[in-house]
Order: C-alpha cells, then sequence, then structure tokens
C-alpha cells in the first residue's frame, strides 16, 4: 500500500481556539479509515482541511505526494479525485432537483454534457439504486432516506473520485438502512480501489468497514492503529473509555467519563486528557510514578498510540 | 402485575393526509407497572412516536385515536380538557427528542423548568419554585447556576439533561423519553443513560424508552417491544430478545449492530433490504413479508397477531410456534 494522503503536522486555529492542534496522519490508498472521536474532538475541521476547505494554519497536507493544490486547474482536478459525502442526505439535496439532476450536476461541472445520461444511469446503479431509469424523474421527498443517501453516494461516485471523505454517512439513517449502505461503502472500495476516510462517532461501523481507526481527542490524534487491534485490545485510556460505552461491548467494565471535551482554547497542560483520564483518577498514574509526567509533559506520539501510561507498562496487562 | 400503572388496550391512531386516512399505530396494547420500563423500538414511521404522543394526548388535531389508554386507572383518551392538563407532567411526563428544538431559546433554562410547576401548583410561590429548580438540575448533574443560563450556552448533553429536569418537575409516575440520546455523542449518551437508570431506581419511575438502536434498549430497558408497521411484532424480556430474536424483522434490527469482537460481523455489515411500507397501501397478510428473508406463501394470506412464543415471550409471524 502507498499512501493516498498525508497530513503532517496540521494545525488549524480559529483565534484563540486550537481546532486542530498537530495533526500526523496518513491514509492509504484502497484502504477505509474510520476517524473517531466526540464533538469537538476537531474531526471535521481536520477533514474539511484535508478537502481544501479550510487552510492549515501550521503543517500541509498531500495527496499523491504534492501538496493539496487551492488554485488553477490542479485545484480543479483536486475537486474531482476528492468528493464528500455528508450526514444528512435530505440537507444535502436540493428538494426542487430531481435525482437525476442532483447525480448529473459534479458530471456538468468537469465534464460537460457529453455522456451524461449513461454515467449518470451508471453512478445510480453502482450505488444500489436499480433501475437507474426509474429514480431519474424523482424529487428528494418522493424516495426513501436509504434512497436519498445512496443518491448521494452516486452523485460522489459519478466523478470516480480517488478518495471519498464521509462524515458520519449513516448517523441520520435508521438502523436497518444503516448496514446496507455501510456494505455499499466497503463495496466501492473493494470492487473499485475507492480509498474512504469516513468520520464517525460510531466504533461498530468502524468494525463493520474499518480497515485502519484513528482515535481524536481535542485536536490531536491520540491512537492509530488497525482495527482489529485497536477494538480488541486499545492502548490509550479514552480508546478504553470510549470502547467500554459502546451497548454492544461486554468485554469491557463501563468507564464512563466525567463531563464533557474541554474548551479547545484552553487545553490543558501535559497530557491534554488527564484532567478526564481514569489512569490519572483511579490512582494508577501515580502508582506507576508519571502522575508528574501527566499533568506536564505532552506526551509524544510512539508506535500508534499518545500516553505516558501506555508504550512500556501497559504492554502485557491492559485489559 | 396487580394494577398496572399504564394499560394501552388495543390502541390505534389514524391520521388524514391528501384526502387518504394513513394508520399510524393499529391496534396495540401493552401494560406497565410502577417502576417497570419498557423499550419500544423500530424504524422511521413504525408509529412508535405516535404511540408515544397518543398516551398523552399530544397527536396534532384531525389525528384519530381508538381503544383505550388507561393511565392510573383513568381513561385518558376519555378525560375532560382540565383533567388532561391536570394529569400532564404530573402523572406522565415526556422527554422530548432533539435537545435543540424542545427547549425556548429566549428564555432562561431554570425559568422554562419552573413552568410546569407554577402552572400545576397554584400556591407555589416563584421563590420556593426557584428552589425546587435547583434541587431538579443537581438531581440531574448540572450545577445551580444554569438556572440562569440560555440554552445556546449549553451543550447537548447539558441541554438534554435540562429537558429530563424539567420532565421531572412535576414528580410523575411515569415517563416517556422519545429518542432521548439520539442526537448526543457515545460517551453523552452514556451519561444520560447512567443518569435516567439512576432516577429510576431512586424515584421508582416507571419507562417508555423510544429508539431505533436497539443496542441502547437492551441496556436500559427490562422488557422490548419491537414495533412494525404500527404493531408490536415482538415483546419480551430485553436481553432474550436481543440475543434470540423469534421475529425475522428483531433478527434483521440486532443484527444491525455488530458486536465488537465479533468475526461474523468484521467487514460484514448486515442491513435489511427495502423500506418500510407505506402506512396508506399495506400489502395483504404480513406487512413484513415483502422485506422478510424467510417469507413463505401463506404470508401474504394470514393477517398474523401476536401469538404466545416461550414463556413471557410473544411474536407476530407464521414461523412462530409451528
Amino acid at each position: 500500500m502507498s499512501s493516498l494522503v498525508e497530513v503532517a503536522g496540521v494545525s488549524v486555529r480559529f483565534g484563540a481556539a486550537r481546532a486542530v492542534d498537530g495533526v500526523d496522519l496518513t491514509v492509504e490508498t484502497g484502504e477505509v479509515l474510520a476517524l473517531v472521536g466526540e464533538s469537538g474532538s476537531g474531526k471535521t475541521t481536520l477533514i474539511r482541511t484535508i478537502l481544501g476547505l479550510q487552510y492549515p494554519t501550521a503543517g500541509s497536507v498531500s495527496f499523491q505526494g504534492k501538496p493539496v493544490p487551492n488554485h488553477g486547474p490542479a485545484a480543479r482536478s483536486y475537486r474531482r479525485d476528492v468528493q464528500m459525502v455528508f450526514q444528512d442526505p435530505t440537507g444535502a439535496l436540493n428538494p426542487r432537483q430531481t435525482i437525476y439532476e442532483a447525480v448529473a450536476e459534479g458530471h456538468r461541472i468537469h465534464h460537460g454534457h457529453e455522456g451524461e445520461k449513461e454515467k449518470v444511469a451508471e453512478a445510480l446503479a453502482s450505488a444500489g439504486l436499480r433501475p437507474p431509469e426509474r429514480f431519474f424523474p424523482l424529487y428528494p421527498h418522493e424516495v426513501s432516506g436509504g434512497q436519498r443517501q445512496r443518491a448521494v453516494i452516486a452523485g460522489a461516485m459519478i466523478l470516480h473520485p480517488k478518495l471519498l471523505l464521509a462524515d458520519e454517512p449513516v448517523a441520520s439513517l435508521d438502523a436497518s438502512i444503516r448496514g446496507e449502505i455501510l456494505a455499499l461503502l466497503r463495496r466501492l472500495v473493494d470492487q473499485t480501489g475507492l480509498t474512504v476516510l469516513v468520520v464517525t462517532h460510531d466504533l461498530g461501523l468502524a468494525w463493520n468497514i474499518a480497515d485502519r481507526v484513528a482515535v481524536m481527542y481535542l485536536g490531536r490524534v491520540v491512537e492509530v492503529g488497525p482495527t482489529d487491534q485497536i477494538l480488541a485490545e486499545p492502548r490509550h485510556p479514552y480508546t478504553r473509555a470510549l470502547l467500554s460505552v459502546v451497548p454492544e461491548v461486554h468485554h469491557l467494565e463501563p468507564q464512563i467519563l466525567i463531563g464533557e471535551i474541554p474548551d479547545p482554547t484552553r487545553i490543558p497542560t501535559g497530557c491534554r486528557f488527564h484532567p478526564r483520564c481514569p489512569v490519572v483518577a483511579g490512582g494508577e498514574a501515580d502508582r506507576l510514578g508519571i502522575l508528574e509526567m501527566c499533568k506536564s509533559v505532552d506526551p509524544q506520539f510512539l508506535e500508534g498510540v499518545a500516553c505516558h501510561a501506555s508504550p512500556p507498562h501497559a504492554g502485557g496487562g491492559g485489559t | 402485575m396487580s394494577d398496572p400503572l399504564l394499560s394501552v388496550e388495543d390502541l390505534t391512531v389514524t391520521y388524514r393526509a391528501a384526502g387518504k386516512s394513513v394508520p399510524a399505530v393499529r391496534g396495540v396494547t401493552f401494560g406497565l407497572s410502577v417502576g417497570e420500563t419498557l423499550g419500544l423500538a423500530g424504524e422511521s414511521g413504525c408509529g412508535k412516536s405516535s404511540l408515544a404522543n397518543a398516551v398523552l394526548r399530544l397527536l396534532p388535531l384531525g389525528a384519530k385515536t381508538g381503544g383505550k389508554v388507561m393511565l392510573e386507572g383513568e381513561d385518558v383518551l376519555a378525560m375532560k380538557p382540565g383533567r388532561l392538563r391536570a394529569v400532564r407532567w404530573t402523572e406522565a411526563a415526556i422527554v422530548f427528542q432533539g435537545a435543540l428544538h424542545a427547549l425556548n431559546p429566549v428564555q432562561r433554562v431554570g425559568d422554562q423548568i419552573a413552568e410546569p410547576m407554577l402552572l400545576h401548583d397554584g400556591a407555589l410561590t416563584d421563590r420556593a419554585a426557584a428552589a425546587a429548580v435547583k434541587g431538579l438540575l443537581s438531581h440531574v448533574g448540572l450545577p445551580e447556576r444554569f438556572a440562569r443560563s440560555y440554552p445556546h450556552q449549553l451543550s447537548g448533553g447539558q441541554r438534554q439533561r435540562v429537558l429530563i429536569a424539567m420532565a421531572l418537575a412535576c414528580d410523575p409516575a411515569l415517563l416517556i423519553a422519545d429518542e432521548p440520546t439520539t442526537a448526543l455523542d457515545l460517551m453523552v449518551q452514556a451519561q444520560v443513560l447512567a443518569l435516567l437508570e439512576r432516577l429510576r431506581t431512586e424515584r421508582g419511575l416507571a419507562m417508555i424508552f423510544i429508539t431505533h438502536d436497539l443496542s441502547v434498549l437492551t441496556h436500559t430497558t427490562k422488557r422490548l417491544a419491537v414495533m412494525y408497521a404500527g404493531r408490536i411484532v415482538e415483546e419480551g424480556p430485553s436481553d432474550q430478545l436481543f440475543t434470540a430474536p423469534f421475529h425475522p424483522y428483531s433478527a434483521a434490527l440486532t443484527a444491525a449492530f455488530p458486536s465488537i469482537g465479533d468475526p461474523g460481523s468484521r467487514m460484514h455489515p448486515s442491513g435489511l433490504a427495502g423500506d418500510p411500507p407505506d402506512p396508506t397501501d399495506l400489502p395483504s397478510g404480513c406487512p413484513f413479508r415483502v422485506r422478510c428473508p424467510v417469507v413463505e406463501d401463506r404470508c401474504a394470506e394470514i393477517d398474523i397477531r401476536l401469538v404466545a412464543a416461550g414463556e413471557d415471550r410473544s411474536a407476530a409471524c407464521v414461523l412462530v410456534g409451528t
């Protein structure tokens, strides 16, 4: 695998708020990478930066080895190669536009009218809307929520992108439809070599389709690794806590963290997670003799995890 | 179960739209005792919110209800408006979905919580109400100073706690929670669920918990009812229903939530093809048959209702009990 996207030392500031605060992340070609975190962790800002909708305050994003272009023909081609699927398909579609028009729009912008009908039919069929002709004249309100999300995905796929950024693609859908849309995304990856970066707070989604998981907390990636590894043996206490409150996880004692993600204008000193960290609160950090480090030293990202307690100590004994 | 707190008998809710009658709830029967919890699960449009709103007669004008809703021995559907007003909030309260929209953006949180208390108790002074508000806020885990905050100054999870505090203001015996955690983050959802569980044990609240996320219910409620096309299609103890569902629809819903660590669902998302049926044009026989993976010829003819399926469980499927 080669890397498709390289995020190097990216920070995004809005005034005093450090929304993204020094992120290094690689997206490999042909993988599904799940970016997991709570509201306020900076995951949406990070994908907006990858998409080129937001300039990084520091650091850089490169795509296929070149910096993301922001103007000229290169930017035009970048916007073909990278497509976005949003959370709410009802909001993403124009209610006065037919499904055909919605799907054709991207193609028309980049390629004109040539071969439009065939391309739209092909995109709809690839997104599981068959027979495609039946959906041409329908308006968004005339189809179900699941079909609407399929139409949005068809609109992205008509340009044969290399990278699809999906922001909570199933969060607003019913449970029964969720699996169908996830299966569609996975199939597109397996069959067309598409790369998907999916932003979610749903760890079950990661288990269902992702090759790797990256966990974000307060503007930083705190743990990255293969899905099987992260969800079976999380090393960062934040990942462990997140996983323990998933209703379908039974092997971990639920660790309900108190409070919410702190304000990004006032990032705690030392490890940014230490005020909510169960390892600190439970006295384990003190026993390990690392409490002062947790409170004063920002942990380095080593071998996929940024935690003072993790690298040497938790090797064998983690929960 | 002697003397249930709530007993719903053959409840129907029918809307009218574009000259057609739209049956949203088509004959639902269940009971709930003091301190008991029931989860109602199903897709959008299955009638679960209509059912919840019908219990307190909160449906829009023009919606027709049938059957009986007995709340502490009184039929809610037959109550006079004055009596209904007295019962709402004091005997049963609703926590609505969408913490963002259920609060008035230009009124302080404390005043919104105090409002039902002042309306229901004419003798209550503003000062006593303000004190009660502070008590309620700390009861749901919020600082008392939040009484003076406006909704936009709070996070989603905090607003949801405010809504729960509001629902508890008049000390109801029954709490109906309509998707109370749907828009919340995982950790905040866990916090709210833990709060509801604490309130249930401390106050002996009976709870109806509505959601499309079946996995949330198994840990929150003792019993579970799965709805499809306006009817309960399976009912039973939550853990049993979740681990060994009888109805193929329940099976599809439970499979939609992967068990993390289960190799069967790794790289293998499971869903249910097709869409819920149009309530104005329901298929003959079993309404689920058009999406059912184990459909048989006879399903088109038999309009199957709930039948007993083992101890304390029931399901509406021709395959049950054969």
